[in-house]
């Protein structure tokens, strides 16, 4: 017992020392420095789990070559996003950039006053490096463009499976109305549905309808905007969607996206109504489906009707207001590098498909296990996408409709489809309601002046 | 006696200086955010530009008119919150009845019981989703392999299937609170009153109804009038479960003041549905208030 003792016990103090110490510098350090970079803020309604990480590797580059800024990407979705826009610009708390929303919501803010014309980040980018017309949903009327294409979607492709369409003894897809029903009757099974169609009071029943109410050769506004909801075209669709209602899933009552997607690539249903995130989520999910599927434009009211394709034109655009807008252009205009775009394309291969010349070639696009095994697919959505349209811009010679945006948001076009399909009440007064609710929301601007 | 009416005159302004702070906190808790939205409901306001012009009692005149709609979505409210209060009483105090005897694993029951009332809103919902879906769902698999129904049911989309699914789920998701409350009065009750009713002849209902139902009354009183608020203004199980479809079937008014709001961007008509809301709970309030001093 001489020193031993004081040296254990000077040991087991410092030991104490030691562990307190490392105890409290380890959150500090965990911390670091503070970070003094400038925030940017991203956000999109796309973030499935393989989308986030191509997001956060742009962000990575972008973030290596302007050490100054640091970006954080935020998930909107697509039924909340209307809702979550009209607090953050009401708050004045708005993101930087904005990617993958329809084309008609960019049109709607622009309209506003509330985004950034995107004319000098589309020159920064090239505009010769878009395809032809890949711009044009996003003109505004004072001849300025209110966002730029990030890619495009053919949103309501027919998905079919050849093992169902051959035990049902069908050799070709539906090429009208009447064949889609007599197919879905005939690949209906006691385990297996028709068709995923939506009718719930959302977004996507909305869209969908309203390419059924083309598909009938009808369209909701005139070119010049002049409200043609009460027409033949949406009685006929009306009544095409209640009786294919016997070959959705009871729940169709309130499917919205991920439901009809889930539905078709679960097997519960024999069609689905979908974009080409189907390919990703067969090749994923139900591997044994892929080698069956085919995908057509969705039929329209009889064979001679012209195809109508909902393509929702995601694109990029800056809300005004956003801070550092410099930085904020540079990250909008980095999205757009090959390598990253591919990569973001990729990510969900076939669902946003390229808008930039080059692309759809490449080895590094093409050579993707998906995109040579259903090369054939993305082919068809692509031609599908090209000619496609949606509320905002229901045809080329179509005045920008400013206010689709609103009009998907208050779900009057759902509703009307759930009176007549569910509720059982007359197409004629769902219609009438419908249309002064349309109505409303067109003059709602105007009045406030 | 003078030297002292002096000092409390001097002291007159220590009163109202002490009540200052809580006055300033309530009126900006309390006081600003009435006054503005009442102030807002007389405008008409573009949410996301908040563009505003003055439209007087347009609004209130609009949502109470033929063409409104206030008065469905009271109706379906007023269902929502009178069907699924009482199927929580029930359930409550029937557990807190249950819970409140010698069972076995008391405490493990206790415990469980809470755990509808503690789970989240949305895990929650996702949960009863997932029982209802009609294709791989418990609800329908359930019912279908014992022969109760042939074809699966669509609980949330048609009605009166959704209104009467959001009332269970409501119901199951609430009833935990009148546990708490009911069971924590049951054992305050003194044991002598049940051996004075016994030895009165009276059985298991008798006791319930002359002993039990009288001690928990007041509590029960409050209960009710705290779920009733709560129920009122529930609005995320019912947005998350059937976002007020079918059509309207399911919206309530908190789910129309949203859709006011940010589905058609008209915050002073949300606004105004928000004022024509509380006018309701508060004549609910009134009604209990006058009910209580009525009893005592």
């Amino acid at each position: 017992m001489t020193g031993k003792p004081a040296l254990s016990d000077t040991s087991s103090l410092c030991d104490r020392r030691s562990v307190l110490a490392a105890a409290l510098a380890l959150p500090v350090a965990a911390c670091g420095a503070p970070d003094d970079r400038k925030l940017l803020r991203w956000w999109s309604p796309q973030a499935a789990p393989a989308q986030a990480r191509a997001y956060k590797a742009q962000i990575k580059r972008f973030e290596a070559a302007n050490p100054g800024y640091r970006v954080a990407f935020e998930q909107t979705s697509d039924d909340g996003y209307p809702a979550q826009f009209a607090a953050a610009f009401a708050a004045g708390q708005v993101p930087n950039i904005v990617t993958h929303l329809p084309s008609f919501a960019a049109q709607s803010y622009y309209a506003q006053g509330l985004v950034e014309p995107m004319d000098a980040v589309v020159a920064s980018i090239g505009a010769d490096r878009f395809l032809p017309g890949a711009n044009a949903p996003y003109l505004a009327t004072d001849g300025r463009l209110s966002a730029v294409a990030l890619g495009g979607t053919a949103v309501d492709m027919l998905w079919l499976r050849r093992d169902l369409m051959e035990a049902a003894g069908l050799a070709a897809p539906p090429r009208d109305w009447d064949e889609l029903r007599d197919a879905c009757r005939r690949m209906q099974t006691a385990r297996i549905y028709g068709a995923p169609l939506p009718f719930g009071t959302n977004s996507m029943t909305s869209l969908v309808f309203i390419s059924f109410i083309h598909r009938a050769g009808g369209q909701v506004f005139a070119p010049d905007l002049t409200l043609t909801l009460d027409s033949p075209a949406t009685y006929a669709a009306l009544d095409f969607y209640r009786s294919m209602r016997e070959f959705c899933p009871p729940s169709a009552s309130s499917f919205g996206w991920a439901d009809s997607l889930n539905a078709f690539v679960s097997g519960a249903t024999a069609t689905g109504i979908y974009g080409g995130r189907v390919l990703v989520n067969v090749a994923r999910q139900n591997p044994a489906m892929a080698r069956q599927l085919l995908c057509v434009p969705y039929p329209g009211q009889t064979a001679a009707t012209p195809a109508w394709t909902f393509n929702d034109f995601p694109c990029l655009f800056i809300p005004k207001g956003a801070s550092e807008m410099a930085a904020t252009r540079a990250l909008a205009v980095s999205l757009y590098e090959p390598e990253g775009y591919i990569g973001q394309m990729l990510a969900a291969p076939g669902h946003v498909l390229p808008v930039l010349r080059g692309i759809t070639n490449s080895p590094d696009y093409s050579g993707n296990p998906i995109t040579t095994m259903f090369a054939k697919e993305i082919a068809t959505m692509t031609a599908a996408a090209a000619a496609g349209h949606n509320l905002g811009f229901e045809s080329a010679a179509h005045a920008p409709n400013v206010k689709a945006g609103e009009i998907i948001a208050s779900n009057a076009i759902a509703e009307m489809v759930q009176r007549v399909t569910i509720s059982g009440e007359p197409a004629k007064a769902a219609v009438a309601r419908a249309t002064d609710r349309i109505a409303a929301i067109m003059r709602a601007g105007t009045d406030r002046g | 006696m003078m030297a002292a009416t002096a000092k409390l005159r001097g002291d007159g302004w220590l009163g109202p200086l002490l009540i200052a702070p809580v006055v300033v906190v309530l009126g900006a808790v309390i006081g600003y955010p009435l006054f503005t939205a009442l102030a807002l409901s007389l405008f008409e306001v573009d949410t996301p530009t908040l563009r505003a012009s003055f439209a007087g009692i347009g609004n209130y005149a609009e949502l109470l008119g033929p063409g409104g709609r206030f008065w469905p979505a009271l109706g379906v409210t007023l269902v929502w919150t009178a069907a699924t209060l009482a199927l929580q009483v029930v359930l409550g105090v029937a557990m807190a009845l249950l819970l409140n005897r010698d069972l076995w694993l008391r405490s493990l029951a206790r415990s469980l019981v809470l755990f509808p009332y503690f789970v989240s809103t949305v895990v929650a919902v996702l949960v009863w989703r997932w029982l209802f879906n009609d294709l791989f769902g418990l609800a329908n698999q359930g019912l279908m392999a014992l022969g109760v129904i042939e074809a699966p049911i669509d609980w949330l989309g048609t009605m009166p299937n959704a209104l009467l699914s959001v009332i269970v789920v409501g119901a199951w998701k609430f009833f935990p609170f009148v546990v708490i409350a009911v069971l924590a009065r049951l054992q305050t009750i003194p044991e002598s009153l049940y051996d004075a009713a016994r030895l009165d002849g009276a059985g298991a209902w008798g006791r319930f109804r002359d002993v039990t139902l009288p001690q928990i009354g007041e509590v029960l009183g409050i209960v009710v009038l705290l779920r009733a608020i709560w129920d009122f203004k529930e609005f995320d199980l019912i947005y998350l479960l059937t976002g007020g479809g079918p059509v309207d079937a399911t919206r309530t008014l908190p789910l129309t003041v949203y859709q006011e709001a940010f589905g058609l961007n008209r915050m002073g008509m949300a606004a105004a549905y928000a004022v024509a809301m509380m006018i309701v709970m508060l004549g609910f309030f009134v009604a209990y208030r006058l009910a209580v001093r009525g009893r005592s």
